[in-house]
């Protein structure tokens, strides 16, 4: 038995575990890293299960071309070639910003620029994005706009010395386990725990206040939070003094959220919200955590705006066991948005639209650049639609699972003139591809992942992958070179020196380095320890700025036609579109089925047993799911993982977006249920 | 039998093992982790320290194991056993247990191949005395190893409580008397944690622990289901399927009661249908079933669920707050 030590490819928690090996090659099992300052001996039901999609008889193992309408085997030089062929044709035909490039949270640091820079310096476009797009969009624009970056401000050890966690729409314990374990052991000794939910969420149990206000209403509890903080007098004054700008429009903005105002947005009792804002302001060291159920709003920016506002009103920032922590989803999400995998920047943040980035990168790449920002994925979707797009390359991504409104996404992808997909299985996105290429999974290939807490760290190569498949970075090599492009990377410790090169905040990042704990960056140059915690004596921008916000409601509210409201989510079984979940025996066995839950008065209302049947309809579709009577929902909300492509969620779920970060709003929109 | 190695004669003993076995040894991997892993003569021995990270017994019961391979003429052919046995070398007295626990499941009738075809003919080398970390004292076995190495100051007394342990130490030289019974000696006053489980398994005898508790414990669980993974005892498994074409691969891999589905009926109906009596389950079948069926606990104390846990509610420390709330004294 072998045991090789790599990172978990699920979540963002950055834990990291060995993988064993049997000596014919394949994964027998996994075993959590011991001395890892993040996994600790400890893993969560899906990283105890990492091994058991990867040997699945699924698993695609030569390029497939579509002929006569099926998806047939080729050969890999028949398919780069004509992958390049058509990428090229479509971009003289129609300009270069016909294409569009979707690369992955799930592919290594080293993939995430190889392609970024595949679309900009290969094929002339900054047409590239990933599904950041729709889990922390928001928090990346809100961010670097209050504070100068976008990342989580603080480290997972910081829940060791923290007074108070603020979790809001975050399902810790499911969706990050081993953070939401660290959180229940702070209060196990001690520590206040404050959660705002709409859902009664495991941490619910344990909290000393649970919110559960209406989906949509952060913004409005947030500012009265804030409110009565400046009522009381419990803001930081030195803080705000010293570190910040715009307070006064902050204090202006806040002058209509009294807690009764706020309590009828949010349905809460005015009690509620001024115990929470004491309990919030009276702690010395406050940790805020949020994810999706911030972000996923059609005002997530607000959200994220509102959030920051807190921290910096109370001084809750640059010092252990405080911060601004969002929870990033995938394991190299915090990845790929550092290396540039997004429409407006290059590696490390760095503006498309500054000439003299532009420069830089032109300069080192040998290659003229183009100067417009590319298009939000989300945007590329409607664009696509409206035939305005005409080719797309998907790197590792399942937007017919995972976008909203799954009609139109269905539509857009049908009416592109050419559509390539690399991926590990036959998603429901690669069904419909014109050519699908066959890549190595997390275990057959290295390259660094970067976690929420901003950690690089080693993935390491444990067996070879199946069949004829191939290592993302390897098919990126293969197309660099029919672009003319420098393609001499023999493994992906080469990529990350120009990556170091390029990006300051990666600039220390070497694979020599990251052989124990990783690094956490900003690690500008080699002697650099790394960064534990941000905005330490000033932000990264200077002054942290008060950015306020005026509370909007959801777009689609339930109303007479569709008198439910759909929350949407995941659980703690399943990864995003199954499609690595649903094929591990002990996952799938838990959660097989699609599933609604409903509260139990809606229940007696509408007359649904246990486990009945229901169709679901929202304006733009709907679905059958088993339900589920819990009063984990409220009365009046119904949820839905999305997990199912059988009862795909996003069937129901509305596009539309926040106008600054191009989210939809997966977490609120008006439905009907009826049993059947 | 008693003999004493020095670390050459130790060195020498590995070496004559691994011509016969598929040796594994306590090394120290990458990020720290100590576990045991394929004798190569080269890589450091890590001969005092914790728990080994994965349990032993999975190399007898691993976390995936093939069963058979079914064609689609309907033969069988199961997986032949490896030309050499194992030789696991650094168990600990719990380890041992563990071993031992399975060995008894595993070999009553009907016997499982698939266990027996890892497990007969294995060489069981256990490593007491001054083992522990920072060189502290390790209970010392039941005499259910084939060799065990006590350390005591720079080298180790060897003793065979096997036949073929025996042949394995026999040109080796004596052993001091005096430090095998100062060993002994030490070994008498390690039988705290048993007395926890005593004052536990007593109280769920008893039945005198609320439905209450339970559900305050299982609030406490995020259902990682690492307290089954890491058990030594933990028996249970589920079977997998994966059909490649001409051949389906069947399997197991290792299960946990812990899990909804572990005992939910087709219907949906499942009778272990809460978090509370699926945790009351984990403990209750460990210090009262286990015990009525086979006379001891299904507990080995081998710590590993405590430190696999993340929110701290493994076997010690639920038993301590068990105890703490409803043993003696309390009403």
């Amino acid at each position: 038995m072998n045991a090789t030590l790599t990172t978990c490819p699920y979540c963002g928690t950055g834990c990291n575990f060995y993988l064993l090996s049997d000596d014919r090659g394949r994964l027998s099992g996994v075993e959590p890293a011991a001395k890892h300052p993040v996994s600790r001996g400890q893993l969560c039901i899906k990283g105890w299960n990492a091994h058991a999609f990867v040997d699945h008889p699924k698993r695609l193992k030569t390029p497939l071309i579509r002929k006569n309408g099926k998806l047939q085997p080729t050969d890999w030089q028949t398919a780069l070639d004509l992958l390049h062929d058509k990428l090229s044709e479509i971009a003289a035909k129609e300009g270069p910003d016909s294409l569009m490039f979707l690369s992955s949270a799930k592919v290594s640091n080293e993939e995430n620029y190889l392609l970024m820079k595949l679309a900009r310096a290969g094929y002339g476009t900054n047409n590239i994005d990933h599904c950041a797009r729709l889990c922390h969009s928001s928090t990346v624009t809100g961010l670097v706009e209050t504070l100068g970056s976008g990342a989580m401000t603080n480290s997972l050890s910081c829940f060791e010395e923290t007074e108070l966690v603020f979790v809001i729409g975050s399902n810790t314990t499911e969706q990050h386990p081993l953070i939401g374990s660290r959180i229940l052991q702070a209060v196990q000794r001690g520590a206040k725990l404050l959660v705002a939910d709409s859902r009664k969420i495991r941490l619910s149990r344990h909290a000393d206040l649970h919110l559960r206000h209406q989906n949509g209403s952060d913004v409005a509890l947030l500012n009265g939070m804030m409110w009565q903080i400046l009522q009381d007098g419990l803001e930081n004054r030195a803080f705000i003094a010293q570190r910040t700008e715009n307070f006064s429009a902050l204090q202006h903005s806040l002058k209509a959220f009294t807690p009764d105002y706020v309590a009828r947005i949010t349905g809460l009792q005015p009690g509620q919200i001024i115990a929470a804002a004491r309990q919030f302001a009276t702690s010395d060291r406050a940790m805020i955590v949020y994810a999706m159920g911030i972000t996923q709003h059609s005002h997530g920016v607000d959200n994220v705006r509102a959030i920051s506002n807190l921290a910096l009103l109370t001084g809750n920032l640059g010092r252990p066991g405080t911060g601004i922590n969002p929870l990033r989803g995938q394991n190299n999400v915090q990845g790929a948005c550092d290396m540039g995998a997004l429409p407006d920047v290059y590696s490390g943040y760095q503006k498309v639209s500054d000439p003299q980035i532009r420069e830089k990168f032109s300069t080192a790449w040998s290659v003229k650049l183009p100067e417009t920002p590319g298009r939000m994925s989300t945007h590329a979707i409607e664009a696509a639609a409206g035939g305005e797009l005409h080719g797309m390359l998907v790197l590792g991504e399942n937007p017919v699972i995972s976008d909203a409104n799954q009609a139109l996404v269905r539509q857009a992808l049908g009416k592109l003139e050419f559509l390539a997909v690399i991926d590990i299985f036959l998603t429901e996105t690669a069904q419909l591809a014109d050519l699908v290429l066959p890549a190595a999974c997390y275990a057959e290939r290295d390259g660094t992942f970067t976690s929420t807490e901003r950690r690089v760290q080693r993935g390491r190569k444990v067996i070879e992958p199946p069949g004829d498949a191939r290592a993302d970075w390897q098919i990126l090599v293969a197309l660099l070179h029919r672009c003319g492009l420098k393609n001499d990377y023999t493994a992906p410790a080469e990529i990350m020196h120009e990556i170091a090169s390029l990006t300051p905040s990666y600039g220390g990042i070497d694979y020599s380095r990251l052989e124990g704990d990783g690094l956490q960056w900003p690690c500008p140059d080699p002697a650099h320890p790394g960064s534990p915690i941000l905005h330490l004596e000033e932000c990264a921008r200077g002054k942290g700025h008060f950015s306020p916000v005026d509370y909007r409601p959801p777009g689609e509210l339930p109303d007479a036609e569709y008198p439910l409201l759909l929350n949407t989510g995941r659980t703690a079984f399943h990864w995003h579109t199954g499609s690595m979940t649903r094929r591990s025996h002990l996952l799938d066995r838990e959660e097989r089925h699609a599933f609604v839950e409903v509260n139990p008065e809606d229940a007696i209302t509408y007359q649904i047993s246990e486990r009945q049947q229901l169709k679901i309809s929202s304006r733009r579709g709907s679905i059958y799911a088993a339900t589920r009577v819990t009063d984990r929902v409220p009365s009046g909300q119904i949820f839905i993982p999305f997990h199912f492509a059988e009862a795909a969620a996003n069937v129901l779920t509305n596009n539309l977006l926040d106008p600054e970060s191009g989210i939809p709003e997966f977490k609120v929109c008006a439905v009907r249920i009826e049993p059947c | 039998m008693l003999k004493q190695l020095n670390r050459a004669d130790l060195d020498l003993l590995l070496t004559q093992i691994s011509d016969e076995y598929r040796l594994q040894v306590p090394q120290l991997l990458a990020d720290g982790t100590r576990q045991l892993a394929g004798y190569t003569g080269e890589a450091e021995l890590s001969l005092t320290g914790e728990v080994l990270q994965r349990k032993p017994s999975a190399f007898f019961f691993p976390q995936t194991q093939r069963l058979l391979d079914i064609d689609t003429a309907g033969a069988v052919a199961v997986p032949q056993p490896a030309e050499k046995p194992l030789a696991l070398f650094g168990l600990n007295q719990a380890d041992l247990a563990g071993i031992r626990f399975l060995d008894r499941f595993f070999r009553a009738a009907p016997a499982d191949d698939a266990y027996l075809r890892q497990r007969n003919g294995a060489l069981l080398i256990g490593l007491t005395g001054m083992a522990g970390p920072d060189n502290c004292f390790l209970s010392l076995s039941a005499g259910d190893c084939d060799i065990e190495l006590v350390a005591v100051k720079e080298s180790w007394l060897a003793l065979g409580h096997s036949s073929d342990g025996e042949k394995l130490l026999q040109n080796f030289p004596e052993g001091d008397k005096t430090q095998l019974v100062r060993m002994r000696h030490l070994n008498e006053g390690t039988a705290a944690e048993s007395d926890l489980l005593q004052q536990a398994s007593q109280l769920l005898i008893e039945d005198r622990v609320p439905d209450q508790f339970w559900m305050e414990i299982a609030d406490r669980c995020i259902l990682c289901s690492g307290c089954n993974l890491v058990c030594p005892t933990c028996s249970c498994f589920c079977v997998q399927d994966r059909n490649r074409g001409e051949i389906t691969e069947r399997s197991r891999v290792w299960d946990s009661c812990q899990l909804d589905a572990f005992m939910r009926e087709a219907s949906g109906h499942n009778p272990l249908g809460t978090d509370a009596l699926r945790t009351r389950r984990r403990i209750h079948h460990k210090l009262a079933a286990d015990v009525e069926r086979w006379g001891e606990f299904g507990c080995v104390a081998c710590g590993r669920c405590d430190r696999t846990c993340p929110t701290g509610i493994g076997m010690m420390a639920v038993a301590e707050e068990m105890v703490k709330c409803f043993g003696p004294g309390k009403p």
